[in-house]
């Protein structure tokens, strides 16, 4: 592996990093850091629709946040709730893709919620940074939607 | 904001159409709202109590709302609170995206009204 190959791979891991920090209510800061702000970039994640431009990527990114803030299963645990597993990166010039298969589990109060997902994530290299201007991971099944989406409504997981 | 390559035209558009008939208020909402749709959508959702004395309809369209950023989140806030203070009885709301329906859902329930605006099919 190049140190380039080795710097977008990081920047891989690190996209994941904080959706795992996003997920445990330490914010989105760290999310907001590792991408391009630009009008080009987009996003979708295992609910939802497309997200377009900066502005609409970082509110799905704001809104998951929001979501998951009344999550509480991790409040006693260690483990991380999710990452990628089999990454590959590929590397032409400033930009870099990767495919990887994201696995997370939470635990609800009515049992554990696990999620498998494959993503595509594309890197630009900017000023000599690796920053993320697309991810996508497969729409989760409904089942996983809808008992998420019963979190939201009972304000509790 | 940097442009880029392909830039949508499309990634600011975003508005809203407010209907009011006898005590039913029906809004149709789409796309995502830059802060001047949003600033405008929170003066017409506070002059709602001006222009109607019950809301005994409420219907929000969202088929084709996207999530808010701040601003629209705060619009939409300004309205559920009317409402709630107008103590709104029932309505009912459609989002097809859904981290849109997800996102309606919380701020219902944050402004008192989850249990009293249903989303429906």
């Amino acid at each position: 592996m190049t140190a380039d190959e080795a710097d977008a791979t990081n920047a891989l891991y690190g996209l994941y990093d904080a959706l795992d920090d996003l997920l445990r209510g330490k914010g989105t800061q760290k999310m907001r850091g590792l991408w391009h702000h630009a009008d080009y970039v987009s996003c979708s994640h295992p609910y939802g629709a497309w997200a377009r431009g900066w502005a609409e990527v970082s509110a799905t990114w704001e809104e998951g946040a929001a979501v998951w803030s009344v999550y509480s299963g991790h409040a006693q645990r260690a483990d991380r709730i999710g990452g990628i597993h089999g990454l590959c990166v590929a590397l032409l010039g400033d930009t870099a893709y990767g495919t990887s298969v994201y696995r997370s589990k939470f635990y609800m109060s009515d049992g554990e919620l696990n999620l498998k997902a494959n993503c595509t994530d594309v890197l630009h290299r900017i000023d000599g940074v690796w920053k993320v201007v697309h991810h996508h991971a497969d729409q989760a099944p409904f089942a996983w939607q809808t008992r998420v989406g019963q979190m939201v409504r009972l304000g509790r997981s | 904001m940097a442009a880029g390559p392909n830039a949508p035209t499309e990634a600011a558009a975003g508005g809203y159409r407010i209907s009011i008939a006898s005590s039913q208020l029906s809004i149709n909402a789409w796309g995502y709202w830059p802060p001047e749709v949003a600033d405008a959508f929170t003066g017409e959702a506070n002059a709602i109590s001006r222009k109607l004395m019950l809301v005994s309809t409420f219907i929000l369209d969202a088929a084709e709302l996207k999530p808010q950023g701040a601003e629209g989140q705060q619009a939409l806030r300004a309205l559920f609170r009317v409402l709630a203070a107008m103590n709104l009885a029932r309505g009912t709301f459609v989002a097809n995206n859904m981290f849109t329906k997800m996102q309606l859902e919380r701020l219902l329930r944050e402004s008192g009204l989850g249990e009293r605006v249903a989303a429906v099919d």
